[in-house]
């Protein structure tokens, strides 16, 4: 499992998390809110390894191993995988390609080209077509599928509703919840409160830095008003 | 212009293919302001003489001359551009200084008399191609040429690790975070196109011969070469070494006094309305 203690990280001089702590339990989804500029995509790059941001203190440990000063590949290759803010599709490869440039590279992989294919039927349509030649919803599903082809335990994922027409919305929910059942924990950062509460077991809020509000499964409906004053208006 | 005068051509183009592809690589791809690729060119074609003049063999002297030149390529990667980061400045100013001490090391090594290489005695003489007598080594450059463009198209587009080149110039950082050491990937990418100009200073070394100043001409052109083509691009590359060849070719033929211009006029035209080259793309992010 996964286990944040006194997260400091930052920018040069700005100070971004100011002491974040959270846990994600194996097959958990944990989802973090909070509005533009609260953190949440330097608490998703920190654990990841991705630099900037700088850490500064605190730690981030994986099934009791510490992952600061890892660097990204070797966090990802303890089996933590991130979607990120944005996607971030390589322009230059096929659909098939971003699929199977890291095929061989590790031990076998659960995941495979046509298991990904299954849960993504319309990406095997789009199998030759190139990153930058998909749809808004074919962008979510193949960076999502890429995350999957390292098979693994932890998924990472960086506002996954971004720019998603509704049905999108709700088809990427589904599949958030069928990896769930797969066994994988996702720790997931969303402005969107709905889509949050459609797929977390747990929720934290994030207010300019800080770890503001924390709740459960069974507390989240009642608590719907609480979240939408700490979150604004959505 | 004769069908001599173009295999002429055809043939510089070839070589100039060999060295610019390595130099696309590093300067397209990596992004790397290489100005070392010119002397690696020439410290390919002595080590690649002193091998095959020692060893009788050709195929020896190349082979040699691709490692050591991916070697000294390893040194400047690892040794010293990874201090200088993504600056291009820095990466101009080091690479310079570093050309100049390896044409100085080869002055001290090899001396200031000129050199070529000695090719294999199935190589030598000539033969009728297009209804001209013409040069069998030369016509081996033009193959050569041929299969180094077909494998670094098939390399880059159809094997695991020229998808990862790709991504990794598209977004390195993503690679990272799927759990490649994208440095080493860098690295591969930068040995081989060291390598490639090890290759083609042995290759030229046979036909134009090796000199103090020889690599300046072949960076010059090579940077040439690249800009036309467009940055990154392996085809753009291709048609770029067959326009300066030919060009260079048909430039000392008809107007002996601008054969320079014949080139980099059309050069500075083409980037006035194209300026990422023919087939250039504008880089993501």
């Amino acid at each position: 499992m996964l286990e944040v203690r006194d997260l400091h990280s930052g920018y040069g001089e700005a100070q971004v998390l100011r002491g974040v702590s959270l846990e994600v339990a194996p097959g958990e989804i944990v989802a973090v809110l909070g509005r533009n500029g609260m953190g949440k995509t330097t608490l998703i790059r920190s654990i990841m390894g991705l630099t900037p941001p700088q850490i500064r203190s605190g730690s981030i440990s994986w099934r009791g191993e510490g992952l600061v000063g890892l660097r990204p590949h070797d966090i990802a290759t303890r089996k933590i995988a991130i979607v990120p803010q944005g996607r971030r599709l390589f322009p230059s490869l096929t659909v098939s390609e971003h699929l199977t440039m890291l095929k061989g590279l590790r031990a076998k992989s659960g995941w495979t080209l046509e298991r990904v294919f299954g849960l993504f039927p319309r990406l095997a349509e789009r199998r030759h077509h190139r990153g930058g030649q998909l749809s808004g919803g074919e962008r979510g599903m193949l960076a999502v599928g890429r995350a999957l082809m390292i098979d693994p335990e932890l998924m990472l994922m960086d506002e996954p509703s971004e720019g998603l027409a509704p049905v999108m919305v709700q088809h990427l929910e589904g599949i958030v919840l069928d990896l769930k059942r797969e066994g994988l924990s996702i720790l997931l950062v969303e402005q969107n409160l709905y889509s949050a509460l459609a797929v977390a077991d747990r929720v934290y809020v994030l207010e300019t830095g800080q770890v503001v509000h924390q709740a459960n499964a069974a507390e989240l409906a009642k608590q719907t008003d609480v979240l939408f004053a700490r979150l604004g208006v959505q | 212009m004769s069908a001599f005068q173009l295999l002429n051509g055809l043939t510089y183009a070839a070589l100039l293919f060999v060295v610019a592809s390595g130099f696309t690589l590093i300067f397209g791809l990596l992004r790397i302001v290489n100005l070392a690729h010119g002397a690696l060119y020439l410290v390919g074609g002595y080590i690649g003489f002193s091998i095959a003049s020692g060893t009788g063999s050709f195929v020896l002297g190349g082979l040699g001359a691709m490692a050591a030149v991916a070697a000294i390529g390893f040194v400047l990667d690892q040794g010293l551009l990874r201090f200088v980061g993504n600056n291009e400045l820095r990466q101009v100013l080091l690479t310079l200084g570093f050309a100049f001490v390896l044409d100085d090391m080869a002055l001290v090594i090899w001396g200031g008399d000129s050199f070529t290489v000695p090719i294999p005695h199935m190589l030598k003489g000539g033969m009728h191609v297009f209804g001209v007598y013409y040069p069998t080594y030369r016509l081996f450059v033009l193959a050569t040429g041929i299969v180094v463009f077909a494998g670094l198209w098939l390399l880059l587009n159809h094997t695991r690790l020229g998808a990862l080149i790709r991504a990794g110039v598209d977004d390195a950082e993503m690679v990272e975070a799927s759990g490649v050491n994208i440095r080493r990937v860098f690295l591969v990418t930068f040995l081989l196109g060291s390598a490639l100009a090890g290759l083609g200073g042995l290759m030229g070394g046979a036909f134009l011969s090796l000199y103090p100043s020889a690599d300046a001409e072949i960076l010059v052109f090579s940077l040439a070469i690249v800009i036309i083509g467009g940055r990154g691009s392996l085809v753009g590359v291709g048609v770029g070494s067959l326009l300066v060849g030919l060009l260079n070719t048909l430039g000392q033929v008809m107007f002996p006094e601008l054969a320079y211009f014949v080139i980099f006029g059309p050069m500075a035209l083409l980037l006035a309305f194209r300026p990422l080259g023919l087939f250039g793309r504008a880089t993501p992010a």
